[in-house]
């Protein structure tokens, strides 16, 4: 059983979503905006946060400010974000806040429910489109690679493998066969990358958020 | 002789009664092609007089205490235009006589004869009333009337204007100075008031422009700020909806399509003029991909990396012909990633279908062997068909060097 707090501005959306959502995914409550979400997060600490990036309320700062003051949970509460776009300045907004995974709001119920459990059990969730972002946000494409493994700022030659084979639409399971890894070693890669994302003082990732008025 | 044409407004303002009861007579209106107002021409179409015996009656009238102006400037507010010739109620009249130049040189004279007659007399106010009336005539005419009027270009106004202008402040000062810069009390307050008016007919195109532009902005601005509104409101509820639809919809169902071909059309309306739109591969695989999109149950997302290349005519087109296929034949949710660099351009299109044996392939299916792999392949570049992974569906590869 995971248990879920949904947030969106849109009743119609969450009411669309809980109903999509599979018998092994329980939903403890809903909140609307951003004041609300940090009172429902913190009240009822679920596995995982289903939260829309763009929230009214609050400093102004929608879903990447509800995960900022939630960052003492960051532990034991995951962010699924979801964003009715997929433009880079949401992506990377919330991801670089903390979210684990993001995904569009267009996604299937199939999707969204396997999200969910890979968020809850500690892997990211990246679509291709995020894992477009981040070979173009690290260089990857015009040939960067990272020397060391733990280069915040590169990503490594099997990174940057992992990363292409997402963004040409494979699962965890398909870029493990293709690579002759197993699918752990898949998700090690995508949530070492993440923390790159998260972590990176990248002056062309800050260059390149500034330039989308990201930070 | 004016009481004998007095009888035709009667005519005219009753003019349903006038036409039941003599329905031969066409009704009283003014033509909108004029020497000055129409009234002549219309009086002797109404009348059935020759329009010069009209003229002439009007012109006698009118030396007899004005009552002939008096009676042409009436029958001038109240009756209508005709129809214009194409039926369109909007077009300008347009008048042969240049009224505005004429009512100038009067005034001129006028103001000259003022002069004259402030420096020999002392006092010259009805020849300064006189030359003030016909000249802010002049210019009044120009502004309101020669300013829609076709047949007056704007140099023509440009000089009524100036030279308006001119006679006004000339005049002035020549009265101010009269008798040694000693006017009569009257003639000077009118000669001030004459250079004032001088002053504001110089300035008033300047000052219409301005606030003519002004008000331009200002509309502009709401409008703007309107259509960011609405964008904000579309975005927070259309979008929402059409991406719950797909959500619950499936990706290859009709209504999800139609759901996301709607969401698409909607944020090229919200963000247009974000991005320049040009001949960009990015740009041309994405309207590709869109395009096919609404005619196959497939959906089709395209993922971009690296930089902007020019689009290589023989790479879109195997591209399209392989999400053709990959819609056509595999349906469902199709994969598209591009990755560009200055020297080389990878393009991917998986899909999930049954997949195809390149070497299985009947003889007849010319499409995959020839509009994609023999097409990159006279391009310079190469084309690889395969399984996807696990045996899955197809992956078409396509790669160009640059």
């Amino acid at each position: 059983m995971t248990r879920v707090v949904i947030v969106d501005d849109h009743s119609i959306f969450r009411s669309g979503l809980k109903a999509s959502l599979d018998a092994a995914v329980e939903v403890l409550s809903e909140a609307a905006d951003v004041d609300a979400a940090v009172a429902a997060v913190t009240e009822h600490r679920p596995e995982v946060v289903l939260l829309d990036v763009h929230l009214p309320g609050g400093a102004g700062g929608g879903g990447a400010e509800v995960i900022r003051r939630c960052a003492g949970l960051l532990d034991s509460v995951r962010f699924l974000a979801l964003s009715v776009s997929d433009s880079a300045e949401d992506v990377v907004g919330v991801i670089r806040a903390g979210a684990r995974g993001y995904i569009t709001k267009g996604s299937s119920a199939d999707d969204v429910n396997s999200a969910i459990r890979t968020v809850a059990s500690g892997d990211a969730v990246f679509s291709p489109r995020l894992a477009g972002f981040v070979l173009d946000a690290f260089g990857a494409a015009a040939g960067e690679q990272a020397v060391a493994d733990d280069e915040l700022d590169r990503l490594s030659a099997r990174e940057r493998e992992v990363m292409r084979l997402i963004a040409r639409g494979y699962a965890y399971k398909e870029v493990a066969t293709e690579l002759f890894i197993s699918i752990k070693t898949v998700e090690t890669h995508v949530s070492a990358v993440l923390r790159k994302l998260q972590l990176s003082s990248r002056h062309e990732l800050t260059a390149w958020a500034l330039e989308r008025k990201l930070l | 002789m004016a009481s004998g044409s007095l009888q035709a407004p009667h005519l005219c303002l009753d003019s349903r009664v006038s036409q039941t009861e003599t329905s031969a007579r066409p009704p009283l209106v003014r033509p909108r092609r004029a020497v000055i107002g129409g009234v002549s021409a219309g009086l002797s179409e109404h009348l059935g007089w020759p329009v010069r015996r009209v003229r002439l009656l009007l012109v006698v009238a009118s030396l007899l205490g004005g009552a002939g102006i008096l009676f042409y400037g009436w029958l001038w507010a109240l009756v209508p235009l005709a129809p214009g010739e194409t039926g369109d109620a909007e077009e300008t009249p347009r008048r042969r006589a240049p009224i505005a130049a004429i009512l100038l040189v009067l005034g001129a004279v006028a103001a000259i004869a003022a002069i004259v007659q402030a420096n020999v007399e002392g006092s010259a106010s009805t020849a300064v009333s006189l030359s003030l009336a016909l000249t802010g005539g002049a210019v009044v005419w120009s502004l309101a009337l020669d300013e829609h009027d076709p047949d007056r270009s704007p140099r023509y106004r440009l000089i009524i204007r100036s030279a308006g202008a001119t006679v006004l402040l000339a005049t002035g000062l020549l009265l101010l100075a009269s008798n040694d810069w000693r006017p009569e009390a009257m003639t000077a307050v009118v000669a001030v008031g004459m250079m004032v008016l001088g002053l504001a007919v110089a300035v008033a195109p300047f000052i219409v422009r301005l606030w003519n532009e002004l008000m331009r902005e200002r509309s502009g601005r709401i409008r703007e700020e309107q259509r960011a509104e609405i964008a904000a409101h579309l975005h927070d509820s259309v979008l929402q909806t059409l991406a719950l639809i797909q959500n619950r919809a499936g990706a290859s169902s009709d209504v999800a399509r139609i759901a996301r071909a709607q969401e698409r059309e909607l944020r090229e309306w919200l963000f247009a003029g974000d991005g320049a739109p040009g001949a960009d591969l990015v740009s041309e695989l994405s309207e590709d991909a869109a395009t096919i999109e609404v005619e196959y149950p497939a959906r089709i997302d395209v993922v971009t990396v690296g930089e902007s290349v020019p689009a290589h005519p023989s790479l879109v087109a195997a591209a399209r012909e392989a999400m053709l296929n990959a819609a056509r034949h595999g349906g469902g949710e199709v994969s598209v990633y591009v990755e560009a660099a200055t020297s080389a351009v990878d393009v991917f299109v998986r899909d999930r279908g049954a997949g195809i044996d390149l070497d299985a392939l009947p003889a007849d299916r010319l499409g995959v062997r020839e509009s994609i792999i023999g097409r990159m392949q006279r391009a310079g570049g190469t084309a690889t068909v395969q399984r996807g992974a696990g045996g899955v569906g197809t992956e078409v590869h396509l790669h160009l060097d640059l």
